[in-house]
Parts: structure tokens; sequence; C-alpha cells
């Protein structure tokens, strides 16, 4: 038996990769949350009031209707059988059909998610470099005017909710100035709703670029409603960050030893990048709720309006085809994210 | 008499003076909810004109009305009532929340430094969907926005005042407490409690701010309406019809009540975090 190995060895091993064992740790923990994630999505059924099977057929259903959908629906089985149904169906990837579309759930967020994840990244894009830049500049010129002047930007944006910005968007770039396209969706009207996924993406690689053009113009304003009003959350973290990591004795040392201003200043973000990313994960946490809003003013039948609308008439497939789809989504995300941050700055704990 | 209220005014003067950001911020909530509750309106602002639809602003209407004749004017102002007392309550709401769990919380074991990871977890989830769901579910009522907005701020009061509780922990006065016999209780109610307003006040408008984003939100998909009530977040949906065929009034006037109400709450929390860090 090679495989066994004594205590003390294995004990000496752990210490001399502390970073390793960490990082198994956190993997193994997925599959425990993955179960937790499944199980809450199965509990919030028994949270939603009235009978499912009345909510699809009306409240003018016979008895008879009702007991023939709630046995194609297996809600006459017992609780735990009902469970382990659920579960053999989620490993298989069958999240059910929609109550009211009859759509297949897993197919629906085939469609959606990929206009979704275009509209987030896009808007992070903005958010985040807009928001370092506002974030880096105030705290360089730490209370003097330009700090003051891009801190009240800040506070301007913040004010604003992100759908307002974007009906104020819609009325001065397309009904008084005409420069962007009709909020109805991602592409012009005549081209239908049945387009390829990652219209934007797609198109740009496979140099399609009139379908490219198209799409970026129906995009620009949902990106820049959701981009501004997430950078100033940005810029307020990346300025707070950098305020102190630029009042540090490291930071001070650079500059007796004459290195250049630029130079000083790359140092200082080094030290602050994992509050940085640490932040843009959240931010993209957010973002995918906060984009469900302006996804439904903009017609951009993404998952956030998709499971909004999903919400709004109680169907039950379609709340947990989102909870499931958004929860994997945030559990990757931190897992690379501490995945990240663990082989960026050595100075994590590994307990 | 008139020696009291000058000194009174000198005194007002200088709180004015030394604290602007509160002044500023807590006049124009102040001006706001008085206004909401007592201001004479020019119409009814739940009785509609049919022979007034979607007109511009004018000397008769001054903010327009809108497609069913109500008076964008005094829907705006009135909306207040409904609007900011509902984020007051929200934000008190998620503040005890805060204190009842983030104060037990505030220890280093690996069970509450556990909890504190799932309730990361739990704030990286898309909350304003869940939120919703929840206010849908539980019967579509303008009061229970008050969940959403406890779900979505009750977890950074947790964050926060654990946080700041486990560094008051810390302090020497406190190992001088447990040195003199003081029960776990009145260490909690009497030397850390007090502690922790401070950065509790600064949460607090910066919640109240988010809770009325919450409120326009939720209200802006149609949860929690029950027309004719004005609400900020209903009447930007109403407006948002037209807004692609030029009636801008609609949907801008409420969209800048709002505005108006988070900048001051903004500002307002920045006048504490002065005051609090001056001292």
């Amino acid at each position: 038996m090679t495989t066994l190995v004594a205590p003390e060895a294995r004990r000496s091993w752990a210490k001399r990769h502390p970073a390793l064992r960490y990082a198994l740790v956190r993997v193994a923990i997925v599959p425990i949350s993955l179960f937790v994630l499944g199980s809450v999505s199965f509990v919030l059924v028994f949270f939603i009031p009235g009978n499912p099977a009345v909510t699809i057929l009306g409240d003018f259903a016979t008895p008879e209707q009702v007991a023939r959908v709630n046995a194609q629906l297996g809600l006459d089985q017992p609780l735990w059988d009902r469970y382990l149904t659920y579960w053999s169906h989620l490993l298989q990837g069958d999240l059910g059909t929609s109550f009211f579309t009859n759509e297949p759930v897993l197919s629906d967020i085939g469609k959606f998610l990929p206009n979704t994840i275009e509209l987030i990244l896009l808007s992070l894009l903005i958010a985040v470099g807009l928001g370092l830049l506002i974030g880096v500049t105030g705290a360089y010129f730490a209370r003097r005017w330009p700090d003051r002047l891009l801190g009240g930007v800040t506070s301007a944006l913040q004010s604003v909710p992100d759908f307002f910005l974007a009906l104020v968007g819609i009325y001065v770039f397309f009904f008084l100035l005409g420069w962007a396209p009709a909020p109805i969706g991602r592409l012009p009207i005549d081209a239908g709703t049945d387009h390829p996924p990652f219209l934007i993406f797609g198109s740009l690689f496979r140099g399609d670029f009139s379908t490219f053009g198209a799409a970026l113009g129906h995009a620009a304003l949902p990106v820049l409603a959701l981009g501004l009003v997430y950078s100033a959350y940005f810029a307020k973290t990346a300025r707070g960050s950098m305020g102190t990591a630029l009042t540090t004795p490291q930071v001070e040392f650079a500059r007796a030893c004459g290195l250049r201003e630029r130079t000083v200043v790359r140092y200082a973000f080094l030290a602050s990048r994992t509050t940085v990313i640490t932040y843009i994960a959240i931010l993209f946490g957010s973002l995918l709720g906060g984009a469900s809003i302006v996804e439904r003013v903009f017609n951009w039948r993404g998952m956030g309006q998709w499971a909004l609308e999903g919400v709004l008439k109680v169907d039950v497939p379609v709340i947990q085809g989102f909870v499931i789809t958004a929860g994997l989504m945030t559990l990757t995300l931190f897992l690379l994210l501490d995945l990240v941050v663990l082989a960026l700055d050595p100075r994590v704990s590994y307990e | 008499m008139s020696e009291t209220l000058t000194t009174r005014r000198a005194s007002l003067r200088l709180f004015v003076r030394a604290n602007p950001g509160i002044a500023v911020g807590g006049g124009m909530l102040a001006l706001m909810l008085l206004a909401a509750f007592f201001a004479p309106l020019p119409y009814g602002p739940t009785t509609p004109d049919p022979a007034s639809v979607l007109q511009e602003p004018s000397g008769t209407h001054i903010f327009g009305t809108d497609a069913n004749g109500f008076d964008v004017f005094s829907r705006v102002i009135a909306a207040g009532q409904r609007d900011l007392p509902l984020a007051l309550i929200g934000t008190l709401a998620s503040l005890i929340l805060g204190l009842l769990i983030g104060l037990p919380l505030s220890t280093k074991s690996p069970w509450s430094e556990r909890l504190m990871r799932a309730l990361d977890a739990f704030q990286s989830f898309p909350l304003i969907v869940l939120s919703v769901t929840i206010v849908s579910l539980t019967g579509n009522n303008i009061q229970n926005i008050v969940y959403a907005i406890v779900i979505i701020n009750g977890p950074r009061f947790i964050r926060l005042i654990r946080g700041e509780a486990l560094s008051i922990r810390d302090g020497r006065f406190i190992e001088a407490a447990i040195a003199t016999g003081a029960r776990p209780r009145r260490i909690v109610f009497r030397h850390v409690m007090p502690n922790v307003v401070d950065v509790c006040l600064v949460q607090c408008s910066l919640t109240a701010a988010n809770a009325v984003i919450v409120i326009a939100a939720l209200n802006f998909l149609g949860v929690g309406v029950s027309p004719p009530d004005p609400t900020w977040g209903s009447m930007v949906q109403v407006g948002a019809q037209g807004i692609s065929t030029g009636q801008w009034w609609v949907a801008i006037w409420p969209g800048v009540a709002i505005f108006i109400a988070i900048a001051s709450l903004n500002i307002l929390a920045n006048g504490i975090q002065r005051r609090v860090e001056g001292s």
C-alpha cells in the first residue's frame, strides 16, 4: 500500500504547502455549496402561496383538471420522492419547463444568458475603467480640487437609479439627438429576434462588421447607463484603497529613492489590487441583478428580464432555474476570486 | 425673549457652519417630508382630469400631466408621503436586525467566521430579483417592500456592526470592565453599543439612500404598487412609455425627486462622517 502515509508526513506536507492546501480545501467546498444551492431552490417552491396547478390553469379550473395537472407535475407524490426526483432531473440538466410558455427552462437560459453576459461584461469594462480612473486620480490629488470635483461627480452618479439614467439616455440620445437606435432590443426590428448567442463578441470574431456595428449601437445606451452608475461605486472603493496605499511608508520610500511619479503610483496600485479585484467580483453579482431592470427598459431579452417576468407571473421552474444559474455563476466567480487573490497576495492567511 | 432667540439663532448658525453636510442634507430631507405631508397641492394627487391628458408643463400644470390626466407636480410632491417614511422604516428595521445579529456574532469563533462567509455568498446573489420575488409573493403591498430593504441592507449592517464591535472588544476598557466583574450583557449594552452608534448613523443614511432606490426600482417594476396612489417609481414607469415619443416630463420629474432625495441622504451621510472623524 503505497498510498498510506504516516500522519506526521501528511501534516508536514500540509505545512510545507499551505497555499496548495488552502486551494484544495476551497475547491472541495464547491460540491457542498452546490448541494445547498440545489436544496434551497427546491425549498423555494414551498414559500410560494397557492397551488401551482391553479396558477397554470387559472381560477376557473375544475377539481379534476387540477388533480390531473398535479399528477403531471408530480405534486401528488410524497415530499421525499419529489426531492429525489428533483435532484435526479437536476443532475441530468433538466430544469423543468416553464408553466406559461412550455419552453424547457434550460434552453431558455441558453438563449437569454449570453445576452446578459455580454451586457454585464461591457458594463463592467466601463465601470472598472472609469471607476479606476476617477478613484486613482482622486487619491493622487487627495483633498485638492480634482479630488473634490471627482468626489462630487461620484456622489451625483450614485444618486441616480440606473433605470432612470437609462430613460434619460433614451430621451436625449434617441428622441432629441437621434444618435442611438430605438430601445427595442439588440438589433434593428427587421432583423427579427432570432440571432446567434453572443451577438457582439461573436460577430466581431467572425468579422461580420455590419452586425457588429448595429449590435454595438443598440448596446451603447444600456451599457452606458449601467457602466456609469456602477463606476461610481467602483470609484469610491478605488479612491479609498488607493488613498491608503499612497500614504504608506513604502510610497514615501519609493519617492525618496527618486522613482518617477508614474512608477510610484503603479506600485501603490499593485499594493491595493486585491481589494480592487474583490470589488470587481462583488460588482458582477450586483450587476446581474441591476441589469435585469435595465434589460426590461431596453427589451434586451436577457436572463434578468426573463427571470423578472417569470417572478411576476409566479412561474416556479423559471424562478428555480434563475436561482440555480445565478447561484452557479456567483459560486464559480468567488472560487476564481479566492484563487486569484491567493496567487496575487502572499499575505492572505490560509487558515 | 429676543435675547434667547438671537443666541439660539447664533448657535444654529454656528452648527450649520461647522456641519454643512448635516445641515444641507438634513434640511433638504426635512423640506421634502414637510412638503409631502403639509404642502397645499394645486390638484388632487389621485383625482385625474380626463380633459387634460399628457399636457406639456405650462402655467396651469407646472410639471405637466400624465397619460391618465393626473397633475405630475401634485403627485411628485405627494409621493414623498409613501416613499420617504417607507425608506426610513426599512432603514430602522435593517439597523435593528444588524444589531441583533451583528453584536452576538462579534466573536472570533470559527462559527461566526463561517456565518460571515455564508453572508458573503448571500450578498453576492442578485438580491433585487430575490426581493421582487418576496414582495410579490407576500401580497404585493407597498409595506412589504420593507422586507426587500432589509434583505438587501441587513447584511451590510451585520458586517459593519460585527467588525466595529470586534475592534472595540480589543480595547483596554473592555478588559477593565471584565476585570471589575461586569456581566457580558452589561458589557455589550453599556460599553460596546454606544461605541458603534457613530458608524451606524453614517450607515443609516446610506441605507436610507439605497432604500429609496430599492423602493423606486420595485415600484418601477409594478411591484408593491396600488394605483392610483402615487410613488416615484410607479410614476417613472408610467412615464417610461412616453419617453421615446418625447413626453419627457412624466418620467423625468419623479426621477428628479428620487435624485434629490438620494443626494440629500448621501450629503447627510458625508456630513455625519466628517463630524464623526473630526471629533
